[in-house]
């Protein structure tokens, strides 16, 4: 029984995409979403087994791959990613039933889907170098002709997938290098053989893979400044892509610099953690302020990816941190709560990107001022985008909050050190979540505000209508666990503890008790979610129950008119006079002018018969992320002058271009002579 | 060097094929050096053949009779049906004029034999010393390449690399092995069917062979 369910999972995830490239476009897409489902329910099962028993699930075949071979071995660590992968994935198939007769129908989309599912499912399993980066390529590569999709409406399209090629490349190149270093000098390629070597490596071969391995991971989890093609390829991306590329492959990032840095390496000193924690920091701010100004949906929920997995850096520095400097029980708890929240991001990213592009079908735009009243309009899709939105700010009940809490906690209790280095980076983190949790807020209430509530802005908001059932239930499916994790929190604590032991190779003991009400070993927090529910519930029914008493009481209150939610009242005459996303932003962008430095543009016309009278008045406000203008668009203007200048080297002439190989010839042979 | 039947035969055919490679840097006429090169094919097979037949080697002997099938006679024939269509047309004005031309092919045939030094100290047999003729053979094949605008002349050039890299490895081993032998003629062959292609295209788009023509397609 051990590793069939590794094979079925292979096989089936392989045999949905060869259905999606050789069927007819009637069944093509059905048939992909059935075979992607076996797949993912034989990887859950799988996992299943792990979590439970603790001990991985092992396959090795010499013969799948020339030279090097497979193997495979899923620890407990893997397996809660191939949960979190197989569930997101499970969510995004059905939606994409729905989804598919809005341009992702074609062949090449029903291959890439099914494959881009399955190599996420199976890189956790990797065991080896070589297979991991096959098929970390085939990830890469397959989400690639994804994000490609629309390229031939967008031009748009076509950029994002140009940056993300580059990136997602640049970062392999450095995982390679990392991964081939350890390997080399290990003399042996699976990860076992790597783990077993790595105590007898020196301090800079350790400390060089494993910054290589940040970088390398850092850019495909979106660590600022690894980040700049993550809000264009996951906002090109088409729905079920976009959702499966935040809400999963992003995790795989942090994977990564788990697997090196605490399984093979088996940690490190301070000062990696504190480089991991500052990347955090970083992405953490930058992630959630560029989502609160932003006024593209899909944009804002991918600057909120980036912002999310710096919270989960954040956690994953805070948790090697403690490890290094000796306070294990701390440790565990921030490894857990690092886990708890990548789990929950990709339950709450998932459902929003889900939502964000059903609205986008529904409507035809990813611009916030022109949507409005689409609660009315979309009532499930808008109840999933609330619930995610509520999430994603760590609102309570929602998992969100349950994840920010543990880390809270693990990060606070954490201070009790000697090491003033140690406080200071605890104090920066918890600032910095403090800050980002602050913005996060303000960005879903601009969402939910402006896209959901008041007013349609344009004749297409006005026009959606709901999505087919495929869209909401697979978008629905995420908002419930989001609803489910965040009331019973427990159901996926264990199996985490257990992830987080074999990730970290420490034998502490479980570190979270109780049911209902969570208890943290060795601290003082407690958390009782279930109880906290119960109390919202009943202070909304309170509020609620009051306030129709006063309404049958008081003469006052029959002259109120009810208004729409966001609408500025009902006196207003066109839904232009509302506010809009940009207004909505405009204070918090005014406060960071400096680190955001938009480019605004005031035009304003006069009437030809005075100057007194103004006909128009256009204003535009763009802000540009400024890593890419300040980091990389020098190095490509650099790169750009050096091809100017070599193009001087060539005259089009046949003999030039051989007489530049017969000098390098000769002068090669003078040197040797 | 040694005095044996073999030895002195060995001698003149390796010295057949380098001096068949300067002579193709002084004809002008394009038919004459297609010939000069169809000599040196054979030159180079009855290498092959006098290693094989000293060695009692039988697949080198087979080896010697592709060569001299292929290298004599079919890429021959080849490049002359194309220049059936212009048998007059000469290499007029090369970049770099005969005289000079063969200069520098005495200078590349001094670097070969001061490059390859270590190697002929290597190997001690008679083949060995003859190694750098192989080289020089490259090397003015190379050069003949840069100077020469006719396409014609470019796979000629080509062709005497091939010859010079196949004359080093027949002296400098025991004996190529058949399938590499194959590989490596198939591949020439095909390289020649491509450039005459495009030479025939060259002629019919413009009328002359020139190479020169090609700069157009910059940009």
């Amino acid at each position: 029984m051990s590793n069939v369910s590794l094979i079925a999972t292979a096989s089936a995830g392989l045999g949905a995409a060869i259905a999606g490239g050789a069927l007819p476009s009637k069944t093509r897409v059905a048939s992909a979403v059935l075979l992607t489902w076996v797949s993912c329910g034989a990887a859950l099962a799988g996992a299943a087994e792990v979590l439970h028993s603790g001990h991985p699930l092992e396959l090795q075949s010499a013969q799948l791959l020339p030279l090097t071979g497979v193997t495979l071995s899923l620890t407990p660590l893997g397996a809660v990613f191939v949960v979190t992968t197989a569930v997101v994935a499970m969510a995004s198939t059905l939606y994409w039933l729905g989804y598919a007769s809005h341009g992702l129908n074609s062949r090449t989309a029903s291959v890439a889907l099914p494959l881009f599912v399955t190599s996420m499912l199976m890189v956790p399993c990797a065991a080896s170098v070589s297979t991991f980066l096959v098929l970390w390529e085939l990830m890469a590569l397959s989400s690639l002709a994804l994000v490609l999709n629309d390229q031939a409406r967008r031009e748009e399209a076509r950029s994002a997938a140009q940056w993300y090629a580059v990136m997602t490349h640049v970062g392999a190149a450095a995982i390679l290098f990392a991964l081939v270093l350890l390997s080399a000098h290990a003399g042996g390629q699976t990860f076992a053989a790597i783990a077993a070597h790595a105590k007898h490596l020196s301090g800079a071969v350790r400390s060089t893979a494993f910054l290589l391995a940040v970088v390398g991971f850092g850019s495909k989890a979106g660590a600022v400044p690894f980040h700049v093609w993550l809000p264009k390829a996951h906002a090109e991306a088409p729905g079920p892509a976009s959702a499966l590329m935040s809400g999963a492959m992003v995790n795989l990032g942090i994977y990564g610099i788990v697997l090196v840095g605490d399984q093979l390496l088996g940690g490190g000193p301070a000062w990696w953690w504190l480089c991991v924690i500052a990347l955090g920091v970083a992405s953490a701010l930058f992630g959630a302020l560029y989502a609160a100004t932003s006024t593209d949906l899909k944009r804002l929920l991918a600057y909120s990816t980036a912002d999310n997995m710096g919270l989960v850096l954040i956690g994953l520095g805070a948790s090697g941190l403690f490890a290094a400097t000796g306070s294990h029980a701390t440790a565990a708890i921030a490894m857990v709560a690092t886990l708890l929240l990548l789990v929950n991001h990709s339950m709450f990213k998932g459902a929003l990107f889900l939502a964000a592009g059903s609205v986008q079908v529904a409507t035809g735009t990813r611009n916030l001022d022109r949507m409005g009243g689409l609660m009315r309009r979309m009532p499930v899709t808008g109840v999933v985008f609330l619930v995610g939105a509520l999430s994603v700010a760590a609102l309570p009940p929602l998992n969100g909050f349950v994840g920010e809490w543990l880390l809270f906690q693990g990060l606070l209790h954490g201070l009790p050190t000697t090491s003033t280095v140690v406080v200071f980076a605890v104090l920066v983190g918890v600032g910095a979540l403090a800050l980002t949790g602050g913005l996060t807020v303000a960005a879903f209430v601009k969402a939910v505000g402006i896209g959901f509530l008041g007013r349609p802005r344009s004749g297409e908001a006005a026009d959606a209508v709901e999505v087919p059932y495929s869209m909401r239930f697979g978008a629905g499916l995420l908002g419930a666990s989001c609803v489910v994790l965040g009331l019973l929190p427990m159901l996926v604590i264990p199996a985490l503890e257990r992830a987080a032991r074999s990730a970290t190779s420490s034998a502490a003991p479980s570190s979270v008790h109780g049911w209902v009400t969570l208890h943290l070993a060795g601290l003082h927090g407690v958390l009782a979610p279930v109880l906290l529910a119960a109390g919202l519930v009943a202070a909304i029914a309170i509020v609620a129950s009051l306030r129709r008493l006063a309404h049958r009481r008081s003469n006052k209150w029959r002259a109120l008119r009810p208004a729409e939610p966001w609408g500025s009242g009902r006196l207003l005459q066109t839904p232009r006079m509302q506010y809009t996303a940009t207004s909505f932003a405009e204070p918090l962008q005014r406060v960071f002018d400096d680190v955001i430095r938009p480019a605004r543009d005031l035009d304003v016309s006069h009437a030809m018969e005075s100057r007194y009278y103004i006909e128009r008045i256009s204003y535009r406000s763009t802000s540009d992320d400024i890593v890419e203008q300040n980091l990389y668009r020098p190095i490509i203007g650099a790169a750009n002058w050096w091809g100017e200048r070599a193009r001087s080297l060539q005259n089009g002439s046949v003999h030039r271009y051989l007489a530049y190989g017969l000098v390098a010839l000769v002068a090669i042979l003078v040197v040797i002579a | 060097m040694s005095s044996s039947p073999f030895a002195s035969l060995l001698e003149i055919a390796a010295g057949l094929v380098i001096v068949c490679a300067v002579v193709t840097l002084w004809r002008r006429s394009l038919s004459a050096i297609v010939k000069t090169l169809a000599v040196q094919g054979v030159a180079l097979g009855a290498v092959a053949l006098i290693l094989g037949l000293h060695q009692h080697d039988g697949v080198l002997v087979g080896v010697a009779c592709l060569i001299i099938a292929a290298k004599g006679a079919v890429i021959p024939t080849l490049l002359a049906r194309v220049l059936a269509r212009d048998p007059r047309s000469r290499e007029s004005t090369p970049l770099v004029n005969v005289p000079a031309s063969l200069v520098g092919a005495g200078a590349l045939t001094v670097l070969a034999y001061s490059a390859t030094r270590p190697v002929v100290a290597l190997v001690a047999t008679t083949a060995g010393q003859l190694i750098p003729l192989g080289l020089a053979t490259m090397l003015i094949g190379f050069f003949s390449m840069i100077v020469r605008r006719k396409a014609i002349s470019q796979i000629v050039g080509l062709l005497l690399v091939d010859n010079g890299i196949a004359l080093v490895a027949f002296l400098a081993t025991a004996g190529v092995p058949l399938l590499v032998e194959l590989g490596a003629s198939l591949d020439v062959l095909l390289v020649v069917v491509v450039l005459r292609v495009l030479a025939a295209q060259l002629w019919s788009r413009f009328g002359v062979f020139d190479l020169d023509q090609l700069r157009e397609l910059r940009d």
